[in-house]
Parts: structure tokens; C-alpha cells; sequence
């Protein structure tokens, strides 16, 4: 195959997938940690892709395709949620929503 | 000599998603960070295409950078006039938790990869040159998958209808709308929407 | 004939059943209508049967009827049968007819109560009861009757539930009698085990298989029932705090009728009794001790009632003297003629207690004779009769159990001799109480109600409203079961006559052949005596408490001692209760405050403590969770990777 082997994708995959973690993590803004779980699931698909190349075998990019409407669904019900919070004159801080403290 | 161009073009991709998703992560405006992020998503389809993902770089491009981003933006103008919240904040381990997990889980996943199942991944098995072409994941998409593919609609079409569900104004809510725009509810209030 | 016993079964229940489900729809005096009709259609039944009976031999008065068989394990089956025998039919004539003289009193005693449906509904259900327990053809049936009058006892006599005396009445005489149906229904499984069978005839044929052992303490525990709820010593003390019921329920529960179930069991279950001696030596020493003592103990009594319950006591003393000595038909005479004036005094002294609105404390009474001259004849009619005054019903039966006695041998004279004590007593305590009340000048309390009664029965709280009052003595239905009962226990007697007729204990023979046949020499040699220490009480009695030419004598300790009832009730309570309540105490000390209460404290301290100390982790930073999230995936790798 032309380029790098498929090792090389899942390195940057990993790193990805690290750098996701770490904005759900430590982010306040709902709306950045929803967009860091898009990064973390663009790792998993970038490695899935990886992992078809290594076999030859359609199946993974298939999975990659499955996450990515998950992706759009959880857009979607993630944004909603948001916007209602909004409505609600609610501050966007997820460190506000502390009523499960014990 | 084509080889060299696809290692150049690989590097360039990979660094431009790397330092998208820190942009993604560190900027401050989320406005910025969505604009960083379809950089990301934009710079990953190049990837899957130098994977013979044909298909699936076109749908990234279409459907994430396209679609969703957009709603993204869409959402974010519409909370626009908001403060946002600060980097970090709240007890300080967590920052700190923050950087010790993801550093452990990248070193994880390395390891595992590097250390189970390194030796299983190169070299890459040969392809046709159909293989990832929009053709191939269809026909495999509605055979061997089809049950896979089915599920996947119905979870889009739960995702719309709750989309549509929590993007409805009740009244209660049309009410506090009236009432005050600037004022500001903190914290939650179970029973604020009855 | 048959038809009739069941009529007379039934009607009551009915009437019970009737006024239950009719409720608010029915009057209150209505439902008293319907509770004396049943009772009496009763009778009707009862004296249908009684004729169809005469009209058969001798030897055939015998019937078994089943309406089916309800219990039915293997070899072992009980039918719902009722028998018919001569027993049964006297008992079944007494009850329905002295009740259905008691129900009707009641219409007017109790009239203007809050809850005279419910009292009908409950007269008419022990009647029902009692009847079950004559008529049972087994000893299953007549213990289901025991427990269900002991029920409808229980009721009565917690009928004025408001009044904290009249509960702890209730329920002292349901604990005494619980445990005289414990000793019974352990007699009845040891019947069940050795003869594997409870109908009356199958058992008694059985018995002569049992060993001497296994009857002894079969009979034994049939004579707990029967000493519980007939009161005799030493399961007595119930009796005069149930007092507390209202009076037709002590004429009717107290004196007519149940109290005389174990004179009723001794006679039916003969064989067994007479196959242990022992015991039936015992039931005879029972009744003359208790005659005894009961006697001593109403000679110093002030309730008016509680008088005459120590004197029901004692004339049940009498009874028992008499069955247990296999004097059978004596033992059932002297039943139905203490039902009669028994009775009789009872519900005079109910007119009396109507008449003073409650009042029921003798030394407030005084000068009512010309007052209410009829109550006053019908009292002095009842006090005779149970003195044994002939021509008077008492005379007849009382002197005939006692020359039984004169025919038992050794054993015989010694409760002969109890028994002519109790003749002096009876004439003592119950002149006692016929002069204090009747005789002398009218009492303060007795001026007051002169202008004619309240009319209105006022043993309930205080603050019952009083009605309109009326002249006279009381309403008709009062005044008419007195008189009849007046009636009854003047003639009552006749029925046998020493020397005369024996009709009464021919009558029974087929079912219980007397053990004992008082010679003509020793009935008279009897009568006389009896007759003779009956009038000297009467006579120190009139000495005393009529003429009051003398102060009663007042020796301190006697009249502590009977004052105190003979400490039976301090006895039970330091014997029984007191350790009870202290081993209670000491249980819940040691045991379950700090074992049950304090596990269950201690469960419920750890788990609130063990949460307080995890609740610590739920920040409620929801990035905080995530976090935890992402580290159990880092450690949960490590494991994996480590373990494989």
C-alpha cells in the first residue's frame, strides 16, 4: 500500500481519541465537551478504518459508518438538550448541575 | 515518486487533525473550536481516503463536516450572546484527573496495540482498487449488514423525534421567555418546567 | 320432630343473621322484636320436638340427625348432626324458653341504648350458640358451641364498651374460659387418638377400650371446661366481674344458661366420667367447695348483682355436687329450677337497678316494698325458691341432690355436710339482701326516684340521656317475663315430688342412668334439715339485717378475708400475672431492645453512616463522574492486561 502502514493511522488514532478524553474532561462548556466527544469518536473510526485496511475486509469501515450516524444522533438529542437548558435561562456550565451531589 | 507525494499529503493530514483537535480543545470561544473541528473532520477524510475509504471519507465530509457541523454552528449562534463557561474550574484535582487520564489511556492504548497486537498489523493486506468505493460498502451495507444498517435508521429516526421533542417550546418555558430575558436561573430546578 | 330441633336451632341464627345484614333499616326496637321472635320460634321448635319425643317409647327417644358431613379425614368424620334425646330437649326448652323470656326483658331494659341492634343481634347469636352446644350430636359441635358462647359471653359483657371496667371484664372472663377450652379440646384429641371418633355414642363405646390413664385425662379435661365456664372453683373469679354486661345478659348468660354448660357436659359425657371415678369424685368436691366458699364470699358483697352471682356460683356448686356424684337428674332439675328463679332474680333485681338509674350498690337501697310491690313479690317468690321454701321450685331439686349425697357413702356424708352449710348461707346471704333492699324505710336514693322511675336503664355512663319518665314499676315487657318467671319457679318444682313422682329423672334416665337413688327416708330425713338450716339463715338474716335488733358481727380478718374474695384474684395476679409481665419485661430488656430493636437500629445506623461516608464521592460535578469513568477504563485495562 501506498504511504504509511496501518499502524501509523492508529497512532494518530490514539492521540485523537487522548485529546477528545481530555476536553470532556476538563471542559466546562457543554457545548465543547460535545465536541470533543466527536474527536474521540472520529479516533474510533479513523482506527476502525485502520483495522479494515489491515484486513482487507469492508467491516470495519461498515462500523465506522454505524458510529457515525451515532455520532449525528447523539448531535442531535446533545444540542437539543442544550437548547432547552438554554430556554430555561439556565447557566451552560456542567459544573452548575450538581443536584446528584450527596 | 507517488509514494513520496502520499507520505507528504498523510503527514500534512495527520498534523493538520492532531492540531485541529487541540484547537478543538483549548480554545476558549466554541465558536472557534467548531470552526477547528471541521478542520479536523475535513483533514480526517483525507486520511480515510489515503486508506482506501472512498465512501467514508465522502460521507464524513457530507454528513459530519456538513450536516452536523453545520447544526453546530446553528446552535452556538443561537446561544451566542451567552458567556462561556471558563477552561477549567471546579476542585483542582480535576484538572489534574483530567490530564492524568487521558495521558494514562493514550499510553494504554498504545501498549495494547504496540504490544498485542502489533505484529498483526503490517503489512497491509492487498485490496482491489474497488475496495472502500461506494459500490462495495453498499452491496456489503445491504447483505451481510443489513441488520446493522436497519438499527442505524431507526436510531437516526429516535434522534430526530427527540430532537424535534427537546427543541419544542412549551408553555411554561414561552412564559419565562416573556418574562424576562435577562434574567438568569441558576442551577437546576426539578420542577422548573411545570 | 326432628324438623323442630332444627327449627329451634336455626331461628336464632336467623334472627342474628336478620338483624346484622338489616342494620339502619331496622329500628332499634325492632330488631329487639325480631331477636324475641326468633327466640321464641325457637321454643316452638323445641316444644314440637318435645311432643314428637313423648310421643315415642321410652327406650327410642334417641335421634341422630346429619345434615352432612363437613369434616371428613380418613377414618376420622364429623357430621353436622344434631341428637334429640330427653337431655338435649330439656336444655333446648330452658334455653329457648328462659332466653326468649330474657329477650323480651330486654326489649324494655334496654330500650333507648345506642346500640340495642347490636345487643339483639348478639343475644340472638348466643342463644344460637348455646343451642349448638346442647344439640351437638359430638363433642366436635358442642366444643364449637362453647367457644361461640363463650364468644357471645365475651361480647355481652363488653357490651358497654366505653366503660374500661366492663372490657377488662370481658376479656378476664374470655382469657378464664380460653383456658378451661384449651384443657377441653385436649381432652377431645385425646378421645379422638384412643377412640377415633367424637359422636357421643361411637366415643363412649370407645372408652371401654381406653386405659384408665387416657380417661382420667380425658375426663379431667373435660371437667377444666366444664369448671371454666360454669365458674366453679378455682376458674371462678370471671363470673362476678362479668357482672359488668347488662343485667338480662347475667340473668340469661350468667345464670340461666351458660354457666350451667358444665352440669349440661358432665350429664351428656356420663360414661366418661363414670369410667374415671376419680375425677367424678372431683367434680362433686369441686361443686361442694365452691357452693361453700361462694356462699361465705355473697354474705359480705355489696353490688346487688354480685350477690347474686356468688349465689348463681353456688347453686352451680349444687349441680355439680349432683352430677358428680351420678345424680343426674337431680343435678339437670336443679338447673332448669335455678334457671327459672335464678332468673327471676336477676331480672327483678334488673327492675330495681332500671327503677334507681343504675344505681346498683345495696346500701343505698332500702324501704322499696311498697314502692314496687310486684318486683317486691316476684323478689321474695326467687329468694324462697333458692332458699328451698317448699312449696317452691328450689326445694324440690336442691333437697334431692343433697339426699343423693346421703346415698354415696363415706364421701356422700362429707358433702352432705357442705351442702347443708350452703343451705345456711343461701338463706343468709339471700335474706341478707332481700331485707337490706326491700325492708326498712325507704334510702335517700329511694325518695328520690319515688315519683315514678326514669324509666330508663342508666348502668351505661352517666351521661346517657334520660328518657321520659313513666309510672309504674316498668314497661310490660319487662314486668310480663318477671311474672311468668315468678310463675315458673313456684311450679316449677312440681314436676317431682318425693314419695309422689319422679317424672323429671324418669325423663332422663334412657340418656343418663342415676348412679345414686335417694331412699323416700333419706329425701325427707333431708328435706327437713335442709328446710330447717334454710330458715335459720333466713332467721339470722331478719335478726340482723331485717328487725336490726343486732349488729351484724364484724370480726375484721373474716370479713377481710371475704371481702377479698378468698385473695383468688391477688393470688392469680401474683401467681400469674406479675411474672408474666416481669419475665415480659426482662425479655424485652435483654432480648429485644438490645438484640431485635438494636440490630435493626444498627442496620439501619451502618447503612445511613456507610452512605454518608460514600455520598462524599457523588461531588455532583458531572465531570468528576466522567473522570471516574475514564479511570475505572484505565485500571479495568490494566487488569485486563495483566490477567491474560
Amino acid at each position: 500500500m501506498l504511504g504509511p502502514d496501518p499502524s501509523w493511522y492508529l497512532v494518530v488514532a490514539a492521540i485523537l481519541f487522548s485529546i477528545g478524553a481530555f476536553g470532556v474532561l476538563l471542559r466546562r462548556s457543554p457545548l465543547v465537551v460535545l465536541l470533543s466527544i466527536e474527536i474521540m469518536l472520529n479516533g474510533a473510526n479513523l482506527a476502525l478504518i485502520g483495522f479494515s485496511r489491515v484486513h482487507g475486509d469492508h467491516d470495519g469501515q461498515i462500523f465506522a459508518l454505524c458510529v457515525m450516524a451515532v455520532a449525528a444522533a447523539e448531535a442531535v438529542v446533545g444540542l437539543g438538550i442544550i437548547v432547552a437548558m438554554s430556554r430555561r435561562r439556565l447557566t451552560l456550565d456542567v459544573d452548575q448541575f450538581r443536584a446528584l451531589r450527596g | 515518486m507517488g509514494n513520496f507525494l502520499v507520505w507528504v499529503l498523510w503527514i500534512a493530514a495527520a498534523f493538520a487533525c492532531l492540531g485541529s483537535g487541540i484547537a478543538v480543545v483549548s480554545f476558549t470561544n466554541p465558536f472557534y473550536s467548531a470552526l477547528a473541528l471541521i478542520g479536523n473532520l475535513g483533514s480526517l477524510a483525507v486520511l480515510y481516503l489515503l486508506a482506501s475509504a472512498e465512501f467514508l471519507a465522502a460521507a464524513q465530509v457530507l454528513v459530519y463536516a456538513g450536516a452536523v457541523m453545520v447544526m453546530f454552528l446553528f446552535v452556538i449562534g443561537y446561544l451566542g450572546g451567552r458567556a462561556d463557561a471558563p477552561f477549567a474550574g471546579g476542585p483542582s484535582w480535576v484538572a489534574v484527573g483530567a490530564v492524568v487520564v487521558s495521558a494514562a489511556l493514550l499510553v494504554e492504548i498504545v501498549v495494547v496495540l504496540g504490544l498485542k497486537a502489533g505484529d498483526a498489523l503490517t503489512p497491509a493486506s492487498d485490496v482491489e482498487a474497488a475496495f472502500g468505493s461506494p459500490a462495495e460498502i453498499g452491496r456489503v451495507f445491504l447483505t451481510d449488514h443489513l441488520l446493522a444498517f436497519e438499527i442505524t435508521s431507526i436510531v437516526l429516526l429516535v434522534a430526530a423525534i427527540g430532537g424535534v421533542i427537546l427543541g419544542t417550546q412549551t408553555r411554561a418555558e414561552a412564559e419565562l421567555d416573556e418574562a424576562g430575558a435577562a434574567q438568569t436561573v441558576d442551577g437546576w430546578r426539578p420542577d422548573a418546567g411545570a | 320432630m326432628i324438623q323442630g330441633a332444627w327449627l329451634c336451632l336455626l331461628a336464632p341464627l336467623a334472627g342474628a343473621f336478620a338483624i346484622t345484614v338489616m342494620g339502619d333499616s331496622i329500628g332499634r326496637r325492632t330488631a329487639g322484636w325480631i331477636a324475641t321472635l326468633a327466640v321464641f320460634a325457637g321454643f316452638g321448635g323445641a316444644v314440637a320436638a318435645l311432643v314428637g319425643l313423648l310421643g315415642h317409647g321410652e327406650e327410642e327417644r334417641e335421634y341422630v340427625s346429619t345434615a352432612w358431613t363437613w369434616l371428613d379425614t380418613g377414618s376420622f368424620q364429623v357430621g353436622l348432626n344434631l341428637v334429640l334425646d330427653p337431655l338435649s330437649a330439656t336444655m333446648m326448652l330452658i334455653v329457648t324458653g328462659v332466653g326468649g323470656l330474657i329477650v323480651l326483658y330486654s326489649v324494655g331494659y334496654m330500650d333507648g341504648d345506642d346500640e340495642e341492634r347490636r345487643y339483639f343481634a348478639y343475644m340472638a347469636l348466643f342463644v344460637f350458640a348455646m343451642l349448638l352446644l346442647v344439640q351437638g350430636g359430638n363433642f366436635l359441635l358442642l366444643l364449637a358451641g362453647w367457644g361461640l358462647v363463650g364468644l357471645a359471653s365475651y361480647l355481652l359483657i363488653g357490651f358497654w364498651h366505653e366503660r374500661p371496667e366492663a372490657v377488662a371484664a370481658a376479656k378476664k372472663a374470655f382469657v378464664m374460659n380460653a383456658f378451661g377450652d384449651a384443657t377441653m379440646a385436649l381432652a377431645l384429641f385425646v378421645l379422638v387418638w384412643q377412640t377415633g371418633s367424637l359422636a357421643f355414642a361411637e366415643s363412649f363405646a370407645g372408652t371401654e377400650e381406653m386405659s384408665s390413664t387416657a380417661l382420667n385425662l380425658v375426663a379431667l379435661g373435660l371437667l377444666g371446661g366444664a369448671v371454666a365456664k360454669s365458674a366453679q372453683l378455682p376458674l371462678h373469679t370471671w363470673l362476678p366481674d362479668a357482672m359488668e354486661g347488662p343485667t338480662p345478659v347475667s340473668a340469661l348468660i350468667h345464670a340461666a344458661t351458660m354457666v350451667t354448660a358444665g352440669v349440661y357436659l358432665i350429664c351428656r359425657a356420663h360414661p366418661i366420667f363414670e369410667a374415671a371415678p376419680a375425677i367424678q369424685d372431683l367434680a362433686a368436691g369441686i361443686g361442694a367447695l365452691t357452693l361453700v366458699v361462694a356462699g361465705l364470699v355473697a354474705l359480705v358483697q355489696t353490688d346487688i348483682k354480685r350477690v347474686i352471682a356468688y349465689s348463681t356460683m353456688s347453686q352451680i356448686g349444687y349441680m355439680f355436687l349432683g352430677a358428680g356424684l351420678g345424680a343426674y337428674g337431680f343435678a339437670m332439675f336443679h338447673l332448669m329450677t335455678h334457671a327459672f328463679f335464678k332468673a327471676l332474680l336477676f331480672m327483678a333485681a334488673g327492675v330495681v337497678i332500671h327503677h334507681l338509674a343504675g344505681e346498683q350498690d345495696i346500701r343505698q337501697m332500702g324501704g322499696l316494698r311498697r314502692l314496687m310491690p310486684f318486683t317486691f313479690a316476684a323478689f321474695l317468690i326467687g329468694s324462697l325458691a333458692l332458699v328451698g321454701i317448699p312449696p317452691l321450685s328450689g326445694f324440690f331439686s336442691k333437697d334431692g341432690i343433697l339426699a343423693s349425697a346421703l346415698d354415696a357413702g363415706a364421701y356422700g356424708y362429707l358433702l352432705f355436710a357442705a351442702g347443708l352449710l350452703g343451705t345456711l348461707l343461701t338463706g343468709l346471704y339471700t335474706f341478707r339482701l332481700f331485707f337490706v333492699v326491700w325492708g326498712g324505710d325507704p334510702s335517700p336514693l329511694v325518695e328520690r326516684h319515688a315519683g315514678g322511675g326514669h324509666g330508663r336503664q342508666s348502668e351505661r355512663a352517666a351521661s346517657r340521656a334520660h328518657g321520659e319518665p313513666h309510672g309504674g314499676e316498668g314497661p310490660w315487657t319487662m314486668l310480663l317475663p318477671v311474672g311468668i318467671l315468678a310463675v315458673l319457679a313456684v311450679v316449677g318444682g312440681w314436676l317431682q315430688i318425693p314419695g309422689v313422682w319422679h317424672e323429671f329423672t324418669h325423663w332422663l334416665e334412657p340418656v343418663a342412668e342415676p348412679l345414686v337413688e335417694p331412699s323416700l327416708g333419706q329425701e325427707l330425713l333431708t328435706s327437713s334439715l335442709a328446710v330447717g338450716f334454710g330458715l335459720v339463715g333466713v332467721a339470722v338474716a331478719w335478726l340482723f339485717y331485717g328487725a336490726r335488733r343486732r349488729e351484724a358481727p364484724d370480726a375484721r380478718g373474716v370479713r377481710d378475708v371475704l371481702e377479698h374474695k378468698f385473695y383468688f384474684d391477688e393470688l392469680y395476679d401474683l401467681a400469674f400475672y406479675r411474672p408474666a409481665v416481669a419475665l415480659s419485661a426482662l425479655w424485652r430488656r435483654g432480648i429485644e431492645e438490645p438484640l431485635i430493636g438494636g440490630s435493626i437500629t444498627g442496620v439501619t445506623l451502618g447503612a445511613r453512616r456507610a452512605g454518608t461516608l460514600v455520598g462524599g464521592a457523588q461531588t455532583g460535578y458531572l465531570r468528576s463522574y466522567a473522570l471516574a469513568i475514564g479511570f475505572g477504563v484505565v485500571v479495568l485495562t490494566v487488569v485486563f492486561l495483566a490477567v491474560r
